[in-house]
């Protein structure tokens, strides 16, 4: 046998290899998987979208609560002038008599 | 329904294609039916082994999927085909710890021997033969082998390995016959002649 047919038998044995009948079942559920992933996955700017906002969030309960805190801080007190509840006036009013 | 299958088994690759990127998906599969088997056969040129051409063929089909959208159509969708195949292919080929694959291939060669007339001699020498044959393809250069493994594993013309490797049909005749050449040589060196 010459090296030539060795070769060509060679090729031709490889070349009836026949691949798994489910070969194309098996690449589409493989490109199923790989596509149900990719949309599982959040991309970059939503990650960043979401702690922004949650930034947004606390700064604005700090800010809101900050605006609470000086309000009270203004709010007028009640004093109690004891000359005013007595009525002086009319104990006054009665010396001149 | 069985009509819908027929007319879409009669779509030009180019029709499948632009199925598939309006988004019916289920096109994909005609596509990869139609075209399984050459990718298999020239994976099975460079693995020698069908469990390492059918992941090399998964491969191939998801990048294609991947990247249907950059198929300009400029050439043939077969020849966009080919040429990712060989790409993915040489790259499977580098990952790959030859020393096992080898290793496997051997053990699986001793113990698959066909039980008919040949004495188990004749099998040994045959055998020791088919892994010379192979070794010897697999030590060609990059550019000899692709051009061997198109023509002798697919049957394609030299005009189509030409337009796939991008280089005239004269760079591949002399290519395919570097390639023998050197597998002669090698082979002669090996049996001792």
């Amino acid at each position: 046998m010459k090296m030539e047919d060795y070769i060509n038998d060679v090729i031709d044995k490889e070349k009836q290899v026949q691949p798994n009948p489910f070969l194309s079942t098996r690449i589409m559920a493989r490109l199923e998987s790989e596509t149900a992933r990719e949309a599982k996955r959040i991309p970059a700017w939503q990650k960043l979208a979401v702690a922004a906002s949650l930034g947004l969030v606390v700064m604005m309960g700090v800010g809101i609560g900050n605006t609470r805190y000086s309000n009270s801080n203004t709010s007028s007190s009640l004093n109690i002038n004891d000359s005013q509840i007595e009525g002086l006036n009319y104990y006054i009013a009665m010396d001149y008599e | 329904m069985s009509n819908e299958i027929n007319a879409q088994n009669r779509m030009s690759d180019e029709q499948l294609i632009e199925q598939i990127l309006s988004g019916n998906k289920e096109t994909f599969r005609l596509l990869v039916e139609k075209y399984q088997q050459q990718v298999f056969r020239i994976a099975m040129g460079y693995v020698h082994s069908k469990e390492d051409a059918e992941d090399i063929v998964q491969e191939v089909f998801i990048q294609v999927y991947r990247s249907l959208n950059s198929f300009q159509g400029k050439s043939e969708f077969s020849t966009w085909l080919y040429r990712i195949t060989m790409n993915t292919s040489l790259n499977s080929l580098n990952k790959r710890h030859k020393l096992f694959s080898g290793l496997a291939e051997n053990l699986k060669n001793i113990f698959n021997r066909s039980d008919d007339e040949k004495t188990a001699q004749q099998q040994m020498v045959e055998s020791e033969m088919e892994q010379a044959i192979k070794k010897a393809i697999d030590q060609l250069s990059d550019k000899q082998r692709m051009a061997f493994v198109l023509s002798r594993y697919e049957d394609l013309s030299q005009r189509k390995v030409a337009e796939i490797m991008e280089t005239t049909e004269g760079a591949v005749e002399q290519l395919l016959q570097r390639a023998k050449k050197n597998l002669q040589n090698k082979l002669n060196k090996l049996v001792g002649n």
